[in-house]
């Protein structure tokens, strides 16, 4: 039975293509996950450097005994300080 | 529970060699070694038949702590217990070593009693009974932790039935002595900061009871083997050793008292002890004494037949101090780890990576000082880099923790010391996620990136000829090496790149330094027509400081009033001129330098630094060395004076400048128009293409090997 060569080769070529499409694709969006996980990592140490420069462990920090109760006490702070700016807002709005 | 190995060198010992083994087998070793060295009896046979593990070495090989090391060579138990051929572990004696080392992990040596078999002289039964008494008096386990340590034998440790640490048995091990290895050990054992155990269950029945002449001739050899390794000589006089003699050999009698013994048994042995002692005395004092002995009668007294010269002291070892580990790896073990492991494979290359954009750079670098001009170049050709759409990424190699910073801090040094990057900043390579290009760029970091993963290609940042650093050292053979593993190098000028084919057989392109153009160019300073400017830091020896030094004094002496500055060193040099010392100054402080002086001298005998580049900048035409790079960046008759190595010839260069107002004004303007092509862009532009050269080369390779 002959076979038709030359449409064997066309459908290699197409395929060989496609591949190659399907590769550019992928190593962009490779190269973008890249360049966007650097940017994260370059973000957190900007965001991070006091912390770092301290070499404080938030996290270890809010874990030991009384942070709870530190925190339930800035919660409970925040609403009269929240009225107090109000206040002075509206005392120099009026002057 | 410690593995444990038991080792008996034996030579004719077929009497108790048997019930020896079938004693050691009850105690059920990991391991039983019996070295046989010439037995005409038959104790190879009887060892075979105990299954233990024979090996036969030539008489000639043996020596008491030569043969013992051998003996610790090809064992591995933790535990390592010697016994001579008729000394019969008692029920327990194993478990008791096992005990005595667990006592506490400063133990290296351990031994325990030697009782005497039934049948035993009296004299030599008193002995051992009263001797081990001695170390425990309360029979429980004791350890003796230094040599002068009270109550303690000074130096006694017998390997007729003693036992050892590996880890302390390797590290320290037997001398080659002909007697007394064991004695010797317990001296060197302590001068370590090592401790010795006695443990009462750890006995053996061990009992010499022969006749008198050879008793005798075992004292000397034990009492000559004694003074050569520690040093001992026993006493003797006429009135002493009668006196000793009345005593040992009443407390002789008063011992068979104590077994029983009958009056008229008490008076056979009375004789036999006074020999006995008395022989002792005057045996152990010749031996002490060998070396002023005619050799034929060192023979005559030996057991050994030994008439060597071998009385004559050995020198003791120099006293040891132990040193714990103070670093968690060796200096320079990624270069171990390179020879172990191997190099770890690239990735399989990806057709076309190497013309995409944006590639992952992750450049390595050692740690860094404010000042460092080497990373200042780094970051600046790397700012650009990101600027060309790339993405960068800092792993700082830093083994020895010069830098402790935290990530986040060191990310900010950089940005206010040298450049603005973008990029994040590892510490270490816990967190490599793999790149495109892995680019080392010291000698220093070239191991550790050849031992990254999930990388596509290799590439070498140099900015100058590293071995040339070094003397002759181990590090000048290592920098040197690195140029052989494969990686592309992007150089800092075609001198370097020539290097790295020529004489490495590598693959190299080229980039060229540039300058800040916002700091160095032509300020708006009056031009002085007097003055030179010399890059004087001493403490970089391939900036030729002395020669510059010399072309100064030389032009000095032509010319007395030209005013000489020197910069780059916090510490004036000695010179016999008069100078302006500017210190280490800054940038802007350079420029300003730079744009008044008349002449520029900055020396190189490896690659050129940045300054030439930063002096024509600012219009300042500067004098270099022909031979080295500067000519292979500048040309022979380009922006910069190039003078052969001689200080004369610096100072001709020099006064030429200084007259010569076409050739200054030539010199100037090409030193401009050179640097204005030559920016930190430009340089980061034939980065890039290093960088995909690199890539490129690895899609070749590959292809070529498929």
């Amino acid at each position: 039975m002959e076979t038709d060569l030359s449409v064997d080769a066309e459908a290699l070529a197409a395929e060989n293509a496609r591949l190659r499409e399907r590769v550019d694709e992928l190593e962009r969006e490779r190269a973008e996950l890249v360049a966007r996980t650097s940017r994260l990592v370059a973000d957190a140490e900007e965001r991070t450097y006091w912390l770092e420069r301290w070499q404080l462990d938030l996290n270890a920090l809010m874990r030991r005994p009384g942070a709870a109760q530190f925190r339930a006490l800035l919660r409970a702070a925040r609403w009269p300080m929240r009225q107090a700016k109000l206040l002075a807002r509206r005392i120099r709005g009026g002057a | 529970m410690s593995s444990t190995s038991v080792v008996i060198p034996v030579k004719d010992g077929a009497v108790w060699l048997a019930e020896v083994l079938r004693a050691v087998a009850r105690e059920a070793p990991d391991e039983l070694l019996v070295i046989d060295s010439g037995s005409r009896d038959d104790s190879p046979a009887i060892a075979r038949a105990a299954g233990a593990e024979l090996l036969e070495i030539p008489p000639a090989q043996f020596g008491h702590g030569r043969t013992r090391n051998l003996g610790t060579a090809r064992t591995s138990g933790e535990i390592v217990c010697f016994l001579t051929q008729d000394a019969t572990p008692e029920p327990g004696w194993l478990a008791a070593y096992r005990e005595a080392f667990a006592l506490d992990e400063r133990v290296g040596a351990a031994f325990g009693p030697h009782l005497p078999r039934p049948g035993t002289s009296p004299m030599i039964a008193r002995e051992l009974t009263e001797f081990f008494a001695g170390f425990s008096p309360d029979g429980a386990p004791a350890i003796q932790r230094s040599a002068g340590e009270g109550g303690w034998h000074p130096g006694f440790l017998s390997n007729a039935n003693a036992a050892y640490r590996r880890t302390v048995l390797e590290r320290i091990g037997f001398r080659d002595v002909p007697y007394a290895e064991d004695q010797a050990f317990a001296q060197d054992l302590f001068a370590a900061g090592g401790w010795k155990a006695y443990h009462p269950g750890a006995a053996v029945l061990h009992a010499h009871d022969f006749p008198w002449a050879q008793f005798m001739r075992r004292y000397f050899d034990e009492y000559r083997g004694l003074r050569d390794t520690t040093g001992h000589i026993e006493p003797i006089g006429v009135r002493s050793t009668l006196g000793a003699v009345r005593t040992e050999v009443a407390r002789d009698r008063a011992y068979l008292h104590e077994q029983g013994a009958g009056g008229p048994e008490r008076l056979a042995w009375t004789a036999r002890s006074a020999a006995h002692h008395g022989g002792r005395r005057v045996f152990s004092a010749l031996g002490s004494r060998a070396d002023r002995l005619p050799e034929p009668a060192r023979r005559a007294l030996s057991l050994e037949g030994r008439g060597d010269g071998a009385g004559t002291p050995v020198p003791a070892a120099p006293a040891l101090t132990h040193v714990s580990p103070r670093r968690p790896r060796e200096l320079f073990a990624e270069i171990l780890d390179a020879e172990t492991h191997g190099i770890v494979p690239l990735e399989d290359p990806v057709p076309g990576a190497a013309d995409r954009t944006p590639l992952h750079v992750a450049i390595v670098i050692p740690p860094f000082r404010r000042g460092s001009g080497g990373h200042d170049t780094i970051f600046r050709v790397f700012r650009e880099i990101e600027r060309l759409g790339h993405t960068v990424t800092v792993w700082l190699d830093d083994p020895e923790n010069h830098q402790p910073q935290r990530a986040a801090v060191i990310r900010d040094e950089i940005r206010e010391w040298f450049a603005p990057l973008e990029a994040p900043v590892f510490k270490g390579f816990g967190d490599w996620f793999g790149a495109d290009v892995a680019l080392a760029t010291g000698w220093q970091t070239v191991h550790p990136v050849l031992q990254l993963g999930a990388t596509r290609a290799r590439a070498y940042f140099v900015q100058d000829h590293e071995p040339e650093f070094y003397a002759t050292a181990a590090e000048h053979r290592w920098a040197a090496q690195t140029y052989g593993y494969g990686l592309h190098a992007i150089c800092a000028s075609p001198w370097l790149a020539d290097i790295v084919r020529e004489r490495y057989g590598g693959s190299a392109s080229v980039f060229q330094l540039g300058a800040d153009e916002t700091v160095y160019h032509p300020l708006d300073v009056p031009r002085r027509r007097d003055t030179i400017v010399f890059y004087g830091r001493a403490v970089t020896a391939r900036r030729a400081v002395p020669l510059g030094l010399l072309a100064l004094a030389e032009l000095k002496r032509r010319r007395p009033e030209t005013r000489v500055v020197i910069y780059g060193d916090p510490i004036p040099n000695d010179t016999s001129f008069p100078y302006e010392h500017a210190g280490v100054a800054s940038q802007e402080q350079l420029a300003h330098l730079y744009s008044e002086a008349t002449v520029g001298l900055c020396l190189s005998m490896t690659n050129y630094s940045r300054v030439p580049n930063e002096m024509l900048a600012c219009g300042l035409p500067c004098v270099d060395l022909e031979g080295y790079s500067a000519e292979s960046v500048y040309g022979a008759d380009g922006p910069v004076e190039l003078s052969a190595f001689s200080p004369s010839a610096l100072a001709d260069h020099m006064e030429r400048l200084m007259d010569d107002e076409a050739l200054w004004e030539r010199r100037s303007r090409e030193g401009i128009a050179f640097v204005a092509r030559h920016t930190w862009r430009a340089a980061a532009e034939e980065v890039e293409a290093g960088l995909r050269e690199a890539l490129r080369l690895r899609e070749r390779a590959a292809a070529a090997s498929r």
